[in-house]
């Protein structure tokens, strides 16, 4: 008996050893690893990088980018990994701007402050209706699908807003900025808790485990007696419904509706591409998506604290995403012609 | 012993059809408690329409289907699965991004109480207990779907099946992706399911499964009952000729070849790790066989003659010249075709018309003034179609319309317009229904009649002897033996196949 233990803890040694010759595991160990190492840089190069406070800011500035990244997460997990094919929802920056721009003009109009947050939420859900009907219902290629959301959504913005910016003020929003514990804004703290609701809904609810396996195999979920199309539909009217509540952040960091939200798009899609490499299945997942807002906000944030023009911060996203996208293909290619020999 | 094989359900002079094509006619079937019920029938014999029937896809124009004795409609899959009809399908129906424990308890998840939170601990540990508990085998719950075997995933996909408790089991083809030896594992559970009382119909193509495994079979043929067979008192031949509604005979073309000079000489051919020393020749108009077990290293022998292989040491005569096998484009070029196995993945490009794939190895021979002569190539195409009785609603359908039999006639057809010296074939009949085969049979004959070498790898004992000259044996690597195939019989070739001498691999089998 007494052997026992050295036996398994020889396997594990031995288990460890291989996993060193596997590139899932140095992908996977590197991002940790590139996070560490990005961690300790900025430490070293700026005394206000690893405090409190700075944490509480990147969590703020994150939290517009973050919290449309999750809904994205929903969208990308329910429409399965196919790149031309699979889910996405282009338009959920665009609906960003549009949500903000009737909060912020209802605001203005003198609406009250609950009915406001309620016709931003009811206008970013709209949105997200449109999506899955035409994704779900006319069929169309979500690619196609929503970037005509994301024309028209902007169209509408323009009407709303006349093209102009709309400043905003309110109890809410005021409150948002305010801090709370420990010095650190309200804002941050919401997002902590918008994140902290996604995580439950992607990776402890039957509906996330049912939406995963909708875009992992759509029919082996129908032969499970489960409406595969309805969670994908699900999966896009909760990232609308993402948009209008990131849109009262941006509301509120902006003092009101700018144009330009659609700037946001590439970044949002880069946190959740990014996220993929986070999950042991090479799928987006929320605690990734999450992991990968803050990696990036970290690293926008220890720029500004350098003095390194932000403008460089475009450049670090996309050659990470090309690394992640293109080794994560590799891998899933790998992965499946394992299989299909064993 | 009456009371054990009591019949769960029936079906009653079923008849089903499409658009006033007739699939079913007047088929009936009882399945009974503690009974493996072979279904057989060649492509197209209404076998996926009866399924469907059971499974409640279909719904049947005529005839009752009677469960416990009395007359019951199944209209939905949840109204089949509510009557206690589980349907293994053919395609694994698994998620592979998830968990073992989430793919087996997709819809039926388990939570804390009323909480709406996966309880992810408890359904680990259902999942490896129900698994354990029906086919006696350890799975990880927490491991991937895709790192899963072929074999673990269709015991999971089995194991779902089960979960809620069925009568009737229904598995359609559930070895078509699996090795012999997770075969034999899986045999080994179903026997153990239907001595737990449940009854169980199994579709399968393969003859020998169906011998090992069934109780009964019931042959269909057009739609039609072409028979009951008790699996004990009945021979393959019998069943055949209940499939193609004739003798056997037809199967294996009756030849009158000649062999000629030799084409082929290998000599001390080995490639690390796969196979080592194997010298043999293949002679004009000569049909040699190459067989082994999984790991033999006689697939790779044969793939290695294409350059599909890396690092092939030995020495390679074709036609009196040396021959380096490198690469598949100097190979085509040297005169050789290889029809390979896995027609999916290296033979056919299934979003192509028919008339794309044939042409396409012999598009060299159509180009005129650097144009493709489309006159030239639809003749060349239909000349194949006819040759080889392809049934395709048309030569510029998709390959994708086409069932597997007739897709592999497609892959046949590309190589058979290049005027080839050597033809290497990897399996040609897997996954084909018995019309398909004896045309390809008969085509791999005629190529050899008309002066070309022949070398066809396969694990199917009955092809083998039937269509090949002399059978080569690999076992662990090493060419064990060669055999004339009319001086012998399947027990030899087995036996020396799996590396014993002939009565010890009885013991062997008997054991297992």
């Amino acid at each position: 008996m007494s052997h026992l233990p050295v036996k398994q803890a020889r396997r594990d040694l031995f288990a460890f050893a291989g996993a060193l010759k596997l590139p899932q595991w140095w992908l996977q160990s590197g991002a940790l690893i590139a996070f560490v190492i990005v961690l300790v840089v900025f430490s070293t190069s700026s005394p206000l990088f690893f405090t409190l406070g700075n944490f509480a800011n990147v969590m703020q500035q994150s939290a517009i980018v973050g919290t449309l990244a999750f809904g994205l997460t929903l969208v990308l997990v329910g429409g399965g990994v196919n790149g031309i094919a699979g889910g996405i929802d282009l338009s959920i920056a665009a609906n960003l701007g549009f949500c903000a721009a009737v909060y912020a003009t209802s605001l203005a109009d003198g609406l009250a402050p609950a009915a406001a947050v309620a016709l931003t939420l009811l206008a970013g859900t709209t949105v997200g209706l449109f999506n899955a009907f035409a994704v779900v219902v006319l069929r169309m290629l979500p690619l196609l699908a929503t970037l005509t959301t994301m024309n028209i959504v902007a169209g509408l913005e323009l009407v709303v807003t006349r093209n102009s910016t709309v400043s905003a003020t309110g109890p809410t929003l005021s409150a948002l900025l305010d801090n709370g514990p420990f010095a650190i804004p309200w804002l941050s703290y919401a997002f902590v808790g918008v994140g902290l609701v996604f995580v439950w809904l992607g990776h402890f609810t039957r509906f996330g485990l049912r939406l995963h396996a909708s875009g992992s195999h759509p029919a082996a979920t129908r032969a499970a007696g489960l409406r595969a199309d309805g969670y994908v539909a699900a999966s896009y009217v909760l990232c609308g419904l993402s948009a209008g509540v990131a849109a009262l952040a941006s509301t509120a960091l902006l003092s009101g509706s700018a144009p330009g939200s659609g700037e946001n798009l590439l970044a949002v899609i880069a946190a959740v591409l990014l996220g993929v490499v986070f999950s042991r299945r090479l799928v987006p997942t929320m605690a990734g998506t999450w992991l990968s807002v803050l990696f990036l906000g970290l690293i926008a944030n220890g720029f500004q604290l350098d003095n390194v023009s932000s403008y460089w911060i475009n450049g670090v996203e996309g050659a990470l995403i090309l690394f992640v996208v293109s080794l994560t293909a590799l891998l899933r290619r790998r992965n499946l012609e394992r299989s299909s020999h064993a | 012993m009456a009371s054990e094989h009591e019949e769960v359900l029936a079906l009653r002079d079923i008849s089903k059809s499409f658009d006033g094509i007739p699939a079913l006619h007047n088929v009936s079937l009882a399945l009974a408690r503690g009974q493996v019920h072979g279904l057989i029938g060649q492509n197209g014999a209404g076998k996926s329409t009866l399924i469907k029937i059971l499974g409640g896809i279909h719904r049947s124009d005529d005839g009752e289907l009677v469960l416990d004795g009395n007359i019951v409609s199944i209209s939905t899959p949840a109204g089949a699965r509510q009557l206690g009809i589980e349907i293994v399908h053919q395609d694994r129906l698994l998620a592979p991004t998830l968990t073992m424990a989430e793919a087996l308890l997709l819809g039926n998840e388990r939570t804390f109480g009323f909480l709406p939170v996966l309880n992810a601990a408890a359904m680990r540990r259902f999942a490896r207990a129900a698994v354990q508990e029906h086919f006696d085998v350890d799975i990880d719950p927490s491991r991937l779907i895709a790192e899963l075997s072929v074999a673990e995933q269709q015991v999971v996909q089995i194991t779902r099946a089960l979960l809620s408790k069925p009568r009737v089991l229904v598995l359609d083809e559930p070895t078509a992706a699996l090795a012999r030896h997770e075969a034999e594992q899986l045999f080994a559970a179903i026997r153990r399911l239907r001595d737990r009382g449940l009854a169980i119909l199994y579709v399968s193509h393969y003859l020998d499964e169906i011998e090992s495994l069934c109780d009964v079979v019931t042959v269909l043929r057009d739609g039609r009952d072409a028979g009951r067979f008790v699996v004990s008192e009945s021979t393959p031949q019998q069943l055949v000729a209940a499939m193609i509604g004739g003798s056997t005979a037809s199967l294996v073309p009756a030849s009158t070849r000649k062999a000629g000079a030799p084409l082929l000489r290998v000599c001390a051919l080995s490639a690390a790790a796969r196979f080592e020393d194997v010298s043999f020749n293949v002679r004009r108009g000569e049909i040699v066989g190459v067989t082994g077990l999984l790991g033999s290293g006689g697939k790779a022998v044969v793939r290695s003659l294409f350059g599909l292989e890396a690092g092939v040491q030995g020495h390679i005569e074709l036609d009196n010249k040396p021959y380096v096998p490198v690469d598949p484009r100097d190979a085509a070029r040297r005169g050789i075709a290889f029809v390979p196995e896995d027609r999916r993945a290296h033979g056919i490009a299934l979003d192509l018309p028919v008339r794309e794939n044939i042409s396409l190895a012999s598009l060299k021979r159509l180009v005129r003034h650097a144009l493709i002569d489309r006159r030239r190539e639809r003749e060349l195409v239909q000349r194949r179609i006819d040759g080889l009785q392809i049934r395709a609603p048309g030569m510029e359908a998709p390959a994708r319309q086409l069932s597997g039999g007739n897709q592999q006639k497609v892959v046949l057809a590309k190589w058979l317009g290049t005027h080839s010296n050597l033809y290497l074939f990897d399996e040609p009949t897997v996954g084909v229904d018995i019309g398909a085969k004896a045309e390809i049979y008969r085509t791999i004959d005629e190529l050899a009649a008309q002066g070309a070498a022949v070398l066809v790898f396969s694990t199917d004992l009955i092809e083998l002897q039937g269509i090949t000259d002399r059978i080569l044996i690999l076992a662990r690597g090493k060419l064990v033996r060669e055999l004339v195939s009319k001086e012998t019989n399947h027990q030899e070739i087995l036996g020396w196949a799996s590396g014993a001498p002939v009565h010890e691999h009885e013991q062997q089998t008997v054991q297992a």
